[in-house]
């Protein structure tokens, strides 16, 4: 096995340094842009995977973070449309009222489910634990907290967590989905039925009165539809609408559409991140590795001078090129984690993560740092060669 | 005849674009264990000579023979064995390598020769020892003083034992007990071992270590009052 030192000949300390900046460069940009493009197809997967009904009137941005009421009548309605597999009743608030609502996919939220009916999205048919368990039928005062809301709040399975003036004991921590059930605090249905009951004085007093012909069981935000295999789902969504009056459906291939039109401008952004950070991190190790090869020229002259031939001295420079570059590109990688796990943990105290250094993103910087200083050595090799030894000794003199 | 250069000219460009010629019209003929020196004022072409007649650089006219073989008609890869292997140089400033140690800087030799470590190491190290360097061998050359560097560089050039060293101005960065122990060893590998040596040198005492001396006046040979004698 050859040593890392035997690669990395002396005095090379700056040109590594300088690949490690460039790389770094390159990763922190990429892992940026990585984090953005997760949370983009996190939310489109989502919307993809179920279709979400909410009272008439209100719109997903809305209505179905608080507001909306879908009852369990048209809950039943929903049930009996050809194509319809399940429907979860779902209770959805915003964890903090003041909040502005529409910006659903980046706010705290709670989310009341009913752990009898099995999962409505077909995306996410199980949500990840990453500690503790999911929710069981029969809970009560019980929560399972995304990773970013547990994170930022320092807490894990055991902990206590107090939600609109009542306590939850912690019973799980799901894994990091890097899009919105990570900000999620996930509750019993009629838990939240009663948070929302605690919240909204309309309700209180609706309850009070008597409550007419309303029950516990139609306060429901929203519901969360699956449909059977083989059936398309804009055409179920279409005929929920048309079937169930008094609801509001999102059609899951146009509300996709709606959320790539939506984040187009953070496409162009990240596009614009990528090609910067290709041309910064690019430039940088190309411009390293040929400087450090023509330093050397008078070595090579001197090499030239005591029989090396071309292609003696190309595998020796490519040698030591893949030796600088290597190095210097996990240098790079280690110091744009570093840096991006000391940012990451600063904004997570507000449940943000601003980078994802994934594995993919690793190794194309690893690869892009190995083949772009190859081609750099190559190209300064070639030119160096095309000199008499004569020559290269006196230029490197 | 060990080397001969027939008719070989060199033409630089100058700093404002315009031909400067450096050699013109060159011969010289070098036989095995002879010990040469040119000699002549800066900028004679001198080292532009060493440099044609090591294949250091080509010529724009003429030749070069080595043995029986035109190597200016060699291509650019058949010239790396007859430079690797029967040319050894020895330059003014040293020319070590110095991310190498003193050792490394002598075993170079011997790589780009296909010649393994392992059989040229004790060679590298007697030589070493003779020159009395041994002791610096892990030690790079901006850790060594000038006359070191010399004597690193001289082991260089011998380690494959290469029946022609070419030396340029080989003491001329160094004091006079360096220099006399570099001039010794040059006149010792001509007697000892018939290799032919070509020393450019401005030392009057070093040439008169040769055998016969060539006097370059602006890139002729000069014939006048008999070159062949030092």
């Amino acid at each position: 096995m050859v040593s890392l030192g035997r690669l990395l000949p002396r005095g090379y300390l700056f040109t590594v340094l300088g690949i490690a900046v460039g790389v770094g460069g390159l990763v922190a940009l990429g892992a940026m842009a990585e984090r953005i493009t997760r949370f983009i197809d996190g939310g489109d997967r989502f919307v993809l995977g179920q279709i979400s009904v909410a009272g008439e009137g209100m719109g997903m941005g809305t209505g179905f973070t608080a507001g909306g009421l879908l009852r369990a009548s048209r809950i039943e309605a929903i049930r009996r449309v050809a194509g319809v597999a399940t429907v979860q009743p779902q209770v959805m608030l915003p964890l903090n009222p003041t909040t502005s609502q529409f910006l659903t996919l980046t706010q705290e939220l709670i989310l009341g489910l009913d752990p009898a009916v099995p999962m409505s999205n077909r995306q996410y048919r199980e949500l990840p634990v990453r500690s503790g368990r999911f929710l069981r039928a029969g809970d009560r005062g019980v929560a399972v907290l995304g990773s970013d809301f547990a994170a930022s709040r320092r807490l894990g399975t055991g902990s206590r967590l107090d939600l609109g003036r009542k306590s939850f004991e912690v019973v799980g921590v799901l894994d990091k989905t890097l899009t919105a059930p990570d900000r999620f605090a996930i509750v019993p249905l009629d838990d939240a039925r009663e948070l929302w009951l605690r919240r909204d004085p309309l309700l209180v007093q609706v309850f009070a009165g008597g409550a007419g012909t309303m029950s516990r069981a139609d306060l429901n935000t929203g519901a969360a539809v699956s449909w059977i295999d083989g059936a398309d789902p804009d055409a179920v969504a279409r005929r929920i609408q048309a079937e169930v009056p008094g609801v509001n459906v999102t059609i899951p291939g146009e509300l996709s559409r709606l959320l790539r039109e939506s984040t187009a401008f953070f496409s162009a952004l990240l596009f614009g991140i990528g090609a910067l950070g290709l041309v910064i991190g690019g430039l940088s190790l190309s411009n390293t590795v040929s400087a450090a090869v023509f330093e050397r020229i008078r070595d090579f002259g001197i090499k030239r001078a005591l029989g090396a031939t071309d292609l003696q001295l190309l595998r020796e420079i490519l040698g030591e090129a893949l030796g600088v570059s290597v190095t210097g590109g996990v240098v790079g990688i280690g110091l744009a984690a570093a840096i991006g796990a000391l940012v990451n943990l600063r904004v997570l105290r507000q449940g943000q993560q601003l980078f994802l250094f994934s594995p993919r993103l690793l190794a194309f910087a690893l690869v892009f740092s190995v083949v772009l200083g190859a081609l750099a050595a190559t190209y300064a090799t070639v030119r160096i060669v095309r000199l008499s030894p004569a020559e290269a000794i006196r230029r490197g003199a | 005849m060990l080397i001969r250069a027939v008719g070989v000219s060199k033409t630089y460009r100058g700093p404002d674009g315009q031909p400067v010629s450096a050699l013109e019209g060159v011969d010289v003929e070098v036989k095995p264990g002879e010990f040469v020196a040119v000699a002549g004022p800066s900028g004679c072409g001198k080292s532009t000579l060493l440099n044609l007649l090591g294949l250091l650089e080509p010529p724009d006219r003429g030749e070069i023979w080595f043995d029986d073989v035109c190597v200016t008609r060699l291509s650019r890869r058949a010239q790396c064995p007859v430079r690797g292997r029967s040319i050894g140089y020895v330059f003014q400033s040293f020319l070590l390598i110095s991310g190498l140690t003193a050792l490394d800087n002598v075993l170079l030799a011997a790589r780009y020769v296909g010649r393994p470590r392992r059989e040229a190491l004790p060679v590298a190290e007697a030589l070493m020892e003779r020159l009395g360097v041994a002791h610096r061998r892990a030690h790079y050359p901006a850790q060594l003083s000038g006359g070191e560097q010399q004597r690193v560089a001289y082991c260089r050039a011998v380690l494959n034992a290469p029946p022609l060293v070419l030396a340029d101005e080989p003491t001329g960065n160094l004091d006079e007990g360096h220099a006399a122990v570099i001039l010794a060893e040059l006149r010792e590998l001509c007697r000892a071992r018939g290799a032919a040596v070509i020393l450019v040198t401005h030392r009057a005492d070093a040439a008169a270590l040769a055998d016969r001396a060539l006097r370059l006046r602006a890139g002729r040979l000069d014939t006048r009052g008999g070159a062949e004698s030092p």
